[in-house]
């Protein structure tokens, strides 16, 4: 789930938004006067992926009143769209203004072993499959070039006098996620997707993060 | 040191062919035709010593049994049937044979597991079995092949293979072409021997400078890019991908060969185009590129190409400018040079040991358009003795055109300096020196 997966990353380093799972909107309350509004409220079940088709998202929300009837409609869009589905509850987690997005990945390659994969996000890699990918681990160069090889990279170091993303941001996350990788060959595969990445020396972020584990025989 | 069974394949003491002259031809059943045409191949090209053993007896000096196989035969060629090699493979392990090529195929299971116990587990290397195109050496002739004329001219670049049809076609575009090899092996099944264990012996290999790999299948893919890193910390080595088992997703197998620092081909011409400049040319260690040409038009193709590799066209300094339009005035000195079609061998020679003293410039394309009063093909020789002078920088030449191009080549060939027929080829074999500069430069740090 979103919580544990960044639980894993932010123990490992890797820059995540905070995230608290609530199980009731008391509990929600507590935690989004912990995080400092406004705040952002995903739903957490296991048979849910995607969560804003299922009515389970809501940004912006700036006071317990909101954050109370949020909980309540996030519940009853995510019973109403799977009936069935296993509900943990609703995550609350702080609210980050946009910047340019980014996803690492990673596989465990049945020839190679553990792979990393970088790329744009968005649209970028699912229509335009601009993405690269290196053996973990990964020196520093190894990561930068794969950073610069995709034909997005324009976008990151800065078009038209808009300032350069935070690169070496990006290459340290590329490197942690494939150092938990090689380390760790039952992740099966992790997906940090979106990273949001500010200007060079403000860092970056990882805003949602998936990982699968091996199953146990 | 070179592992003793890996360099018995390639540089054996001696060598024994085993086959059966009188099995008759049925399917499944390697034809006798294929082990006298070895036989053949081999007496007329190897210098070393040759025995036969005839296992059905007919071939006339053939040894009859092999009991009667003189010891230490280092390396032996296993030409018949599985069940037939089998009954024998253990007496010639007993003999002293320390590495076993079999062009056959047809070894099934149970087959397999018994040459393995014969040879692999007594420590005897097996290249194959399906090895059909076996093993070439143009230093020592070593030819283990049944097909005719595909030996090479002897040169620098080492190419392992692994598929038969492909391996003939391979080697029949390097003969065409002119293209010179020190040490070829095509790897069949893999039984045992692997492209780890060639590319660990080729890059430990006096006569190679740089290894092209067609690799069709892997199974460990960490162990091939662990060789490779190892092996480019000497010579470059070039990869030509297939489409086998291990190499399903291209896009990672592309990028684990790029961080271990070889060279992606994308096709058989670009594999030797390149392999030629690695092996003769020093690698380009920055990317600013001087382009001389006595013809405008293939000067600005080539100027195109350079840019779209991704490289620079260097900036000539001031004073190699002034040296060069002291002599000649009618030079345009601004790079792609213009040298005009009144260019002779002398302006090349002394323009090329300008430029490539100019410590803005790291390497140089020299592009000659023939004309029968300015330029014969003899004239760009000059090309080779200005590039002697400069040890640190690469030169590659573009004879651009078809006929024209052989001319140059037979002149340049054996002078160290790649020629090419189109500038693009000649930007791509740049591009391929400056990314082996750039490897050697991360391998020092």
């Amino acid at each position: 789930m979103e919580h544990e997966s960044k639980q894993i990353l932010t123990a490992w380093g890797i820059p995540t938004t905070r995230v608290e799972l609530a199980r009731d909107a008391a509990e929600a309350i507590k935690a989004a006067r912990e995080l400092k509004y406004p705040v952002v409220m995903k739903i957490s079940s296991p048979n849910i992926i995607h969560k804003s088709d299922a009515g389970g998202v809501k940004v912006g929300l700036s006071s317990e009143l909101e954050v109370h009837q949020a909980f309540k409609e996030i519940m009853d869009n995510a019973r109403a769209y799977k009936p069935n589905a296993k509900i943990l509850g609703v995550t609350i987690q702080e609210y980050v203004s946009h910047a340019r997005e980014v996803i690492v990945g990673t596989l465990q390659d049945p020839t190679f072993g553990a792979t990393v994969m970088f790329g744009l996000g968005g649209v970028w890699v699912e229509a335009l499959k601009d993405v690269s990918f290196r053996l973990a681990p990964l020196t520093a160069d190894d990561a930068r070039e794969m950073i610069s090889e995709i034909k997005g990279y324009p976008i990151l170091a800065g078009i038209r006098g808009e300032p350069a993303a935070d690169i070496d941001a990006i290459v340290d996350i590329l490197q942690k996620a494939g150092q938990l990788a090689h380390e760790f060959p039952e992740i099966v595969e992790m997906d940090i997707n979106p990273i949001f990445v500010f200007d060079r020396g403000k860092g970056a972020i990882a805003i949602d993060a998936r990982i699968i584990l091996k199953e146990e025989k | 040191m070179a592992e003793e069974g890996i360099k018995a394949i390639f540089e054996p003491k001696s060598v024994l062919l085993v086959g059966a002259s009188g099995v008759k031809e049925r399917p499944g059943v390697i034809s006798p035709a294929l082990f006298t045409s070895i036989i053949s191949n081999m007496s007329s090209s190897y210098k070393g010593k040759t025995h036969v053993l005839d296992l059905s007896g007919r071939l006339s000096g053939a040894i009859k049994s092999s009991k009667d196989v003189p010891k230490k035969q280092e390396l032996a060629v296993l030409t018949p049937s599985p069940e037939l090699a089998l009954k024998h493979i253990r007496k010639l392990v007993d003999r002293g044979v320390k590495a076993i090529i079999i062009p056959a195929g047809g070894y099934k299971g149970e087959q397999l597991e018994e040459l393995v116990r014969a040879t692999v587990k007594r420590g005897v290397r097996v290249l194959g079995p399906n090895s059909a195109m076996g093993v070439l050496n143009t230093a020592n002739g070593l030819y283990t092949t049944s097909e005719r004329g595909l030996m090479p001219r002897r040169g620098k670049v080492a190419l392992i293979s692994q598929d038969g049809g492909l391996d003939a076609a391979m080697l029949d575009w390097a003969c065409f072409h002119g293209i010179g090899l020190s040490k070829f092996a095509s790897l069949g099944d893999k039984v045992d021997v692997d492209e780890v264990d060639l590319l660990n012996y080729l890059a430990q290999d006096g006569d190679t400078r740089a290894i092209c790999i067609y690799v069709e299948r892997i199974e460990d893919g960490r162990k091939f890019t662990d060789a490779i890193k190892e092996a480019v910390k000497r010579k470059p080595v070039c990869v030509l991908r297939g489409a086998g088992k291990g190499l399903e997703r291209a896009e990672i197998f592309d990028a684990a060969i790029k961080q271990a620092g070889a060279i992606r081909a994308r096709n058989i011409e670009e594999l030797f185009d390149i392999a030629t400049a690695l092996a003769l040319q020093p690698p380009m260690r920055g990317d600013r590129v001087a382009i001389m040409s006595n013809a405008e038009g293939p000067a600005m193709l080539a100027a195109g190409a350079i840019e779209r590799k991704g490289l620079k066209l260097a900036m000539l300094s001031g004073e190699v400018k002034k040296a060069i339009n002291s002599r000649y005035q009618s030079i345009d000195v601004t790079n792609p040079i213009d040298m005009t079609a009144s260019a002779g061998a002398e302006h090349y020679e002394f323009v090329l040991e300008r430029v490539l003293a100019d410590p803005n410039v790291d390497g140089v394309m020299v592009v000659n358009v023939l004309r029968s009063r300015t330029i014969k093909p003899e004239d760009v020789e000059v090309v080779a003795k200005a590039a002697r002078k400069s040890k640190e920088k690469p030169v590659v030449d573009v004879a651009v055109g078809g006929g024209d191009h052989v001319l140059v080549r037979e002149v340049l060939r054996d002078k160290g300096i790649p020629t090419y027929d189109l500038p693009e080829k000649a930007a791509r074999a740049l591009k391929a020196l400056y990314r082996y500069g750039q490897v050697l430069s991360k391998v020092k740090e």
